[in-house]
């Protein structure tokens, strides 16, 4: 059994690829063989550049090919075949010291489907298991196991690891609270995805423990076309909560970046074109009142006392319907009920302050349309005015009386 | 003439007059650092002076409070000049007459060449009154649309709600108008004009040199000392 790997080979393959090479899962050979082909270049004499410029161009083309023409995931490394004679045993299993059982079998068709699958070997991250390894028994329940073991993922995805450091759950961990989410439980172990694939997977993954936030979320107008029509222009939960280094959503400085947040996407003109959804959604909100109230507020986190009404409290976080649905009666009764949170005794036509989103014109809001169009008329037809006065009298006075 | 004659000096503004000027400047000065980071807030130096204030909390009090203050100006102002006047004792040199029009014609017709003399001006020609009314009415216009937006829902109790985004708009532009008028007109006049330069001290130290009134306000020259 060859027991030997190449280890400087797999961390320089690795090196390249966290600097933007992303692959398709097929093909992987080809492209590591591109790749080495490359670093070569970047190192060797002039002699070998045209030889290696040749396998780097062949080997990419092959990979690219390849990963057109969806060929089956390829065979495991031979390293692995050697641990999964024994751990394909499908009841191999141990007691752990809580009595509990833990199954030691390895289903090889997860690592072959596994973004890992052709890269990693087993004790890349089991490290620790020689060919004689300990029976792992001396962990106290499966979980204990898994926190662990799960830190082995940082020897490669080391920022994703610190920013996790700096989340509400590992704040958690820290407070011990063992069900606290570490790596595996998203992304899984021996099957890991590329998560940017399967956001719907992923936001999956957030519902294990935050049951009712996303059945809400699932009946949102952003979760129905995720999770219906696997959509991938709507946010899923990362998208706003970021992926690793979530934040407690309940603080004052959540809420000052939120509008940020739902600017991304919606004052992105190119992505809301295709929904036939306004842009001026976000201009509209930053030059009110209250938009002008949050983007000057965003810096001063002291500055606790200011209240700041953002997207999320007419349109509601993970409930979000489109209001062109809702229709406009029930839009309206909405944003009253917003209002009302802050300004008391309100007169029922208190809303109607707000322009909803329209910028203005003579259908929408004629009166506030009309006082720009005198003003962006009167301001430079004064301002000119007075300076072609101003130059005449420099004229006058330079030519001499 | 003699030349001690000419370098003499008489008083042309009231303490009264010294004191609005001042605060006018204090206020405007504040409302300004104040007001404009909130009609550019996306600007950097927006966030800055917002920051250095105190959080913009702190801005908008101090907003507000400047604003009061030019409120209560421009009614005493308004107050003290509407009974000077009723009860005669001082004279009503602010008041717009169609002499203000064809002298401000004439001006333009001397600053062109095709007058040989610029008009004669009275206590205040053309140019002040223009700045003066326009200081008058767009400070109305400020206090009015600036306690719909400190009041809005008292206001919307009362009046219809699409007042208090056009209050909204029109405090902006009028405040902008506002400035550029300071810059342009204001500023360069009291400053940069040939006459003035580098600066014009009269609303200040209340002073004019008796030969600067006989050369700018001739008429009012002739009023106080006959003869032109």
């Amino acid at each position: 059994m060859p027991r030997h790997v190449d280890t400087t080979q797999q961390t320089g393959e690795r090196v390249a690829e966290g600097r933007g090479f992303r692959l398709r899962p097929t093909g992987h050979r080809e492209a590591r063989a591109g790749i080495l082909a490359l670093r070569q270049l970047a190192q060797d004499g002039r002699a070998r550049i045209a030889r290696c410029a040749v396998l780097a161009l062949v080997s990419i083309a092959a990979c690219t090919a390849r990963a057109f023409a969806q060929q089956p995931a390829p065979p495991v490394p031979e390293a692995v075949t050697y641990c999964l004679a024994c751990h394909e045993t499908k009841d191999m299993s141990i007691t752990l010291k809580d009595g509990s059982p833990m199954s030691l079998f390895v289903d090889v068709n997860d690592l072959q489907h596994s973004v890992h699958g052709s890269h990693l070997i087993c004790t890349d991250c089991h490290s620790k298991y020689d060919q004689d390894h300990p029976s792992g028994k001396t962990f106290d329940s499966r979980r204990a196991y898994t926190i662990g073991a799960y830190e082995i993922c940082k020897k490669c995805h080391f920022d994703t690891y610190t920013r996790t450091l700096e989340s509400v759950h590992y704040d958690l961990l820290k407070a011990g609270v063992k069900t606290a989410p570490i790596c595996t439980d998203c992304h899984g172990s021996h099957n890991i995805q590329n998560p940017h694939a399967k956001r719907a997977m992923m936001s999956r993954s957030c519902a294990t423990c935050h049951v009712s936030v996303y059945q809400t979320y699932a009946k949102s107008v952003h979760g129905r076309a995720l999770v219906e029509d696997n959509n991938q222009d709507v946010p899923a939960c990362a998208d706003c909560h970021t992926h690793h280094q979530i934040q407690q959503p309940g603080t004052t400085k959540f809420r000052l970046s939120s509008p940020g947040i739902c600017i991304r996407c919606h004052g992105d003109e190119r992505l809301m074109a295709k929904y036939g959804i306004s842009t001026t959604v976000a201009q509209t909100y930053l030059a009110d009142f209250h938009g002008v109230t949050a983007s000057l507020t965003k810096n001063a986190s002291a500055d606790k006392q200011q209240v700041v009404v953002t997207c999320v409290d007419c349109h509601g976080m993970h409930d979000i319907a489109s209001p062109k649905l809702k229709g406009q009666e029930a839009m309206k009764a909405t944003v009253s009920a917003a209002c009302a949170k802050c300004h008391q005794g309100t007169a029922p036509g208190f809303p109607a302050a707000w322009l909803s989103h329209y910028p203005p014109s003579p259908r929408h809001a004629p009166l506030v349309w009309a006082v720009q169009i005198f003003y962006t008329i009167f301001i430079p037809f004064i301002v000119i005015g007075l300076i072609l006065h101003l130059l005449l009298h420099v004229y006058r006075m330079s030519a001499g009386r | 003439m003699s030349r001690d004659d000419a370098s003499e000096y008489i008083v042309r503004f009231s303490y009264w007059s010294r004191l609005q000027h001042a605060t006018v400047i204090l206020l405007f000065g504040v409302l300004l650092l104040t007001g404009m980071p909130q009609k550019w807030p996306g600007l950097e130096a927006s966030q800055w002076i917002v920051d250095h204030l105190g959080g913009l909390g702190a801005a908008r009090w101090l907003h507000r409070a400047a604003g009061v203050a030019f409120a209560g100006l421009l009614v005493s102002h308004l107050t003290v000049a509407i009974i000077g006047v009723t009860t005669r004792r001082t004279r009503p040199s602010m008041l717009l007459s169609r002499r203000d029009f064809s002298d401000a014609i004439d001006n333009l017709k001397y600053y062109a060449g095709i007058l040989d003399t610029p008009p004669k001006f009275g206590r205040f020609d053309y140019r002040q009154k223009f700045e003066y009314w326009g200081l008058v009415f767009g400070g109305l216009i400020m206090v009015v649309t600036g306690f719909i937006l400190f009041y809005p829902i008292l206001i919307s109790r009362v009046l219809p709600a699409e007042l208090i985004p056009a209050a909204k708009v029109m405090h902006s532009y009028e405040a902008l108008l506002a400035l550029l008028i300071v810059i342009v007109w204001h500023l360069t006049g009291a400053h940069l004009a040939p006459e003035s330069f580098p600066m014009d001290t009269s609303i200040f130290t209340g002073k004019i040199r008796k030969e600067k009134l006989r050369h700018e306000h001739a008429l009012e020259y002739e009023d106080l000392f006959g003869g032109p």
